[in-house]
């Protein structure tokens, strides 16, 4: 019977541009609908509306609740229909209307029938339907029903029951775990696909129990698993056994006979697995990987791309590691390289690059220029990045691999690929000391028609460090000066300090730099102009008395020395004014980021041997400022400077707050007095100081103000002051504190344990402690995870005399918040370890 | 998990969808890079020549049959492997309900049928039947032969 909808290829012609369902809107087909409700169904006409409906949700069509909602209570109607391709359509837009909770009601006494139906089919339908709608409270009554289906004798039932419980799992845990026996049944079943849902199900049911896990495996290893998913599993499921179980005493790994037996297999998929399980395997060994090696080389020769593109992207993977292995596969890869593919052919060039040896170098970078130019920028990227790589590994072949990145340098590229080959050539000319003469030649070609500004400076600058210490100096000068007149206004400007560093260090071409400079005196554009002003300055030529040699190259070559993030902070703060600005009071502080340093794997530990922290912009100012004063000259290095401590309550006439500053063996106290009054002058002021309880004390600080007219005394009493231990520590932390801890040794280490009495909590003790010690806490440390019952922290630091500390605090929660602390010092100076326990002792 | 499977014509308009386990957000990203994956690498490609693909831990593969482009996406034990097998079936079956590598017209003639068949193939990211006569017996509620 013809379908109405069904034309016949005779005319093709209309057909081409006519869709059946060409001009289709929502609110149609919803009025379409209600034939659903009709008293004599039409089946054919019921079928098509749902397939519009269907479209309409393929397309993306958003149904409102109400819409939704009146389309599922008339499709329930079509459950009186004994048609079966109805019937069919019918289980289909249920599923894909997904009713709500409320709604679902409706349906389930159809579907429960349909469930319990002698026709098989209506079964599995109604409890994919069912699975698909239902909640936890329907699940316990069509639970024994489900269990039943698990071991149907019809395939489709029992899978339909296995894929249900897998999604079922992840809503309903409890209650799928208990068909495990039902599912276990299931896996010996004789069809193929049930064994595959069953064992998926069963392993999920178990997976957080090791040793289930391991039977199963133990189990199946040994039978017969019919079905090549199935058996994927299977090697999956192993693989997860042999890793948590490590290598038996005598050297054998279990189950690898099984991995082994599994690359003869009949099934492809299966050979794949196996292969790619065995390739996975820890601290896996070359007798053990040459016959997944073989099977995988196999593979590269298949007329599949999907199996070419699999092996060559676990061969990819095995050469990171054993890159001796793949070696044998290098002359399939090489074919590999003009795979219609194209992700085939980069995994192949990125293999082949990895394990290459010297000899076939030249013609490897032979086969890849050709194929460089029609791939993707991405994939020219990684390829980019392992001709690097290979560079590094073979300098000596430095030559090639350079003229390749300078040819694909000149080719079409976008921004990304460009920078990685800039980069690429940057890195290869300071590693390699041959190739820098060359690179920078590449380079300077590059930036004679670079269309990003970006790379141009960022060469120029390169080229200005570089460039001067090559045995020919001159022949950059060129390129160079090319810029300034070529170029916009951020490159000539770049150009111009480039310049200006040929100049510093190249005596011999100083006076014709400064004949190029002065020329930029007249550019268009105020930067250019004000640099090569000030570089003529720096450097005499304009014929103004010259600052010394060590001085210019200082400032065109040092480094800032203060982080440039912060510098670019204070310039946008600094105000105009008469005052310039001073780059000393940008601060030098890196913000700490404990967590990120943590995570960068990059970053190699250097333990104590770095250099502490700077100490920040503030402490700078105060020593600058106490070394102004005659008094305190003679006190040597600064070597700590206190937060300031109030003396005052907040919202006094006068706020006093004091800053203690450590010296090796002074302590001098500034206090700060603040007038909150506008309309009062303070005048004279003084702070008198009663030492009594107090040790030694060297200084008073008077500070005073200007006189006006005559003025009132007055006496005001300030807080008392403590100088504490935690004054005498510098808060330096360390990046890798075991690295530090162990470096330090335990000549200088004490131990000992205290009793904190009862706290509120392990923080409250843990930041007590480092409160009382002023160190800095290590390693994120000092955050304690809720709950916890002990906790460790890690401190580290600088004592007065500049000796390194390194604390370790193991705290733990005892009887009714009974806090004890096991205290370990580890120090430069066992004295300064005693310190800080009777610091610790005496707090 | 099969992320999803995606029909298109070769214009790049979507015929089928249907994602599994992709957040809605994320869904316009993973249709306008498939189709762009198509657009850039199905040109002059023979009906059912496999091609390949992965982005981050994802696999694609896809394939054009007639006038309709195929993508299956998936992640995990669903990789490229899986996913030609899931692709093979999904062909396979499409050819069958339409009697040849259909045209636009024609797969959305037979659109029902090949949302039945999908229904069948892949049910909510898992693969459920590989078979396809037993899948073309199933639509029609007819149980399979061969038990």
């Amino acid at each position: 019977m013809a379908q109405p909808l069904v034309k016949k290829d005779d005319d093709r012609d209309d057909e081409m541009d006519y869709s059946p369902f060409m001009g289709i809107e929502k609110g149609a087909v919803l009025q379409e609908a209600r034939v659903f409700n009709d008293p004599q169904l039409d089946a054919r006409r019921c079928s098509q509306v749902i397939t519009k409906l269907l479209y309409l949700l393929n397309q993306g069509e958003a149904f409102t609740k109400v819409e939704a909602t009146e389309v599922f209570f008339s499709v329930t109607k079509l459950f009186q229909s004994k048609d079966i391709g109805l019937r069919r359509m019918v289980y289909l837009i249920i599923k894909e209307l997904s009713p709500s909770a409320d709604e679902v009601i409706i349906v389930t006494s159809s579907l429960m029938k349909d469930m319990n139906s002698r026709t098989d089919m209506y079964r599995a339908n109604a409890i994919r339907v069912l699975c698909r709608i239902t909640d936890g409270t329907l699940l316990t009554q069509i639970e024994r029903y489900l269990k039943q289906a698990i071991v149907d004798k019809n395939p489709v039932v029992a899978s339909a029951a296995l894929v249900s419980g897998i999604h079922l799992l992840q809503t309903n845990p409890e209650i799928v775990k208990r068909w495990s026996n039902e599912v276990q049944e299931a896996v010996q079943s004789r069809a193929a696909l049930v064994q595959f849902h069953a064992l998926a199900l069963l392993h999920q049911i178990r997976q957080n129990d090791r040793l289930a896990v391991s039977k199963l495996v133990t189990s199946l290893t040994k039978g017969s698993v019919r079905s090549p998913l199935a058996q994927c599993l299977l090697i999956r499921y192993t693989s997860q056994v042999i890793r948590e179980s490590g290598i038996s005493q005598t050297g054998d790994r279990p189950f690898y006979d099984y991995l082994e037996s599994c690359l003869r297999h009949k099934a492809e998929m299966v050979i794949f697995e196996a292969a790619r399980a065995i390739t996975e395997l820890n601290g896996v060994t070359t007798r053990e990987l040459t016959p997944a090696i073989t099977v995988l080389q196999l593979f590269l020769s298949s007329s599949k791309p999907v199996l070419r593109f699999a092996a060559v992207r676990t061969l990819n993977k095995v050469a990171m590691t054993h890159p001796m292995a793949v070696t044998n596969c290098n002359i399939d890869m090489e074919s590999l390289i003009s795979d219609q593919n194209r992700s085939i052919a980069t995994l192949a060039i990125t293999t082949l690059l990895k394990t290459g040896n010297e000899s076939s170098v030249d013609r490897l970078m032979k086969q890849i220029t050709n194929f460089m130019s029609d791939i993707a920028d991405e994939f020219k990227i990684v390829v980019v990045e392992a001709i690097r790589s290979l560079c590094l590994k073979f300098p000596l072949k430095y030559r090639s691999l350079m003229n390749f990145l300078s040819n694909i340098l000149r080719e079409e590229g976008g921004f990304e690929y460009k920078k990685a080959i800039v980069d690429s050539i940057v890195i290869l000319i300071r590693d390699i000391p041959d190739a820098k003469e060359g690179g920078l030649l590449h380079l300077c070609e590059f930036i004679e028609d670079c269309e990003f500004t970006y790379l141009s400076t960022q060469i120029l600058h390169f080229l200005g460090n570089e460039g001067p210490k090559t045995s020919d100096p001159s022949k950059y000068i060129r390129y160079i000066y090319n810029r300034v007149i070529l170029e916009n206004a951020t490159v000539r400007a770049s150009a111009v300090s480039t310049l200006a560093k040929f100049g510093a260090l190249v005596d011999s071409l100083k006076p014709r730099i400064f004949v190029l400079l002065k020329r930029c005196l007249f550019d268009s554009d105020d930067e250019v102009r004000d640099r090569a002003t000030l570089y003529l300055n720096t450097l005499g030529g304009d014929g103004a008395v010259v600052e010394t040699d060590e001085e210019v190259k200082e400032f065109l070559f040092g480094s800032l020395g203060v982080p440039l993030t912060n510098l670019e902070t204070s310039l946008k703060n600094y105000e105009p004014s008469d005052e310039p600005f001073d780059i000393h009071s940008v601060p030098k502080e890196v913000k700490s980021q404990p967590l990120a340093e943590k995570k960068a794997p990059g970053k190699k530990p250097t333990g104590l041997a770095a250099p502490p922290v700077a100490p920040t912009s503030t402490v700078d100012a105060y020593e600058r400022l106490l070394s102004s004063i005659p008094e305190f000259a003679g006190y040597g290095k600064l070597f700590k400077s206190s937060a300031p401590v109030e003396l005052t309550e907040a919202e006094t006439e006068y706020a006093v707050n004091v800053v203690k500053h450590i010296f090796d063996s002074h302590v001098v106290f500034q206090y700060n007095c603040t007038n909150t009054i506008p309309e009062q002058l303070l005048e004279n002021v003084s702070v008198i100081v009663d030492a009594s309880e107090a040790e030694e004390f060297a200084e008073v600080d008077p500070s005073t103000g200007e006189a006006e007219e005559d003025g009132v005394e007055d006496e005001y009493q300030l807080e008392d002051l403590e100088v504490v231990s935690a004054d005498y520590m510098l808060k330096v932390g360390v990046s890798n504190f075991r690295n530090a801890w162990e470096s330090l040794g335990a000549d200088c280490e004490k131990i000992d344990e205290y009793g904190l009495g009862p706290m509120e909590s392990l923080t409250e003790a843990v930041n007590a402690v480092i409160s009382l010690l002023g160190m800095q806490p290590c390693e994120g440390t000092e955050v304690v995870p809720s709950n916890s019952r002990s906790h460790t922290c890690l401190l580290s630091g600088v004592y007065i005399g500049n000796l390194k500390v390194l604390v370790r605090l193991s705290f733990g929660v005892g009887g009714p918040k009974e806090v004890a602390m096991k205290l370990a010092v580890r120090s430069e100076d066992i004295s300064v370890s005693d310190a800080i326990h009777e610091i610790v002792a005496s707090g | 998990m099969l992320l999803a499977v995606l029909f298109s014509n070769s214009d790049g308009n979507i015929l089928v969808e249907r994602f599994n386990g992709v957040p809605a957000e994320e869904r316009l990203h993973w249709r306008s890079f498939l189709v762009k994956l198509g657009a850039e690498n199905l040109k002059g490609v023979k009906n059912e020549e496999l091609l390949v693909a992965c982005h981050k831990s994802v696999y694609i593969v896809y394939t054009v049959l007639g006038d309709v482009n195929i993508y299956v996406v998936g992640k995990d034990e669903y990789d490229e492997l899986a996913l030609s097998e899931a692709i093979f079936v999904i062909t396979s079956a499409i050819k069958d309900i339409c009697g040849k590598p259909p045209t636009e017209r024609l797969f959305l003639d037979k659109y029902g049928k090949i949302c039945l068949c999908l229904d069948e193939i892949v049910w909510t990211g898992l693969l459920e039947n590989i078979d396809k006569d037993r899948i073309k017996r199933l639509v029609r509620l007819k149980p399979p032969t061969e038990f």
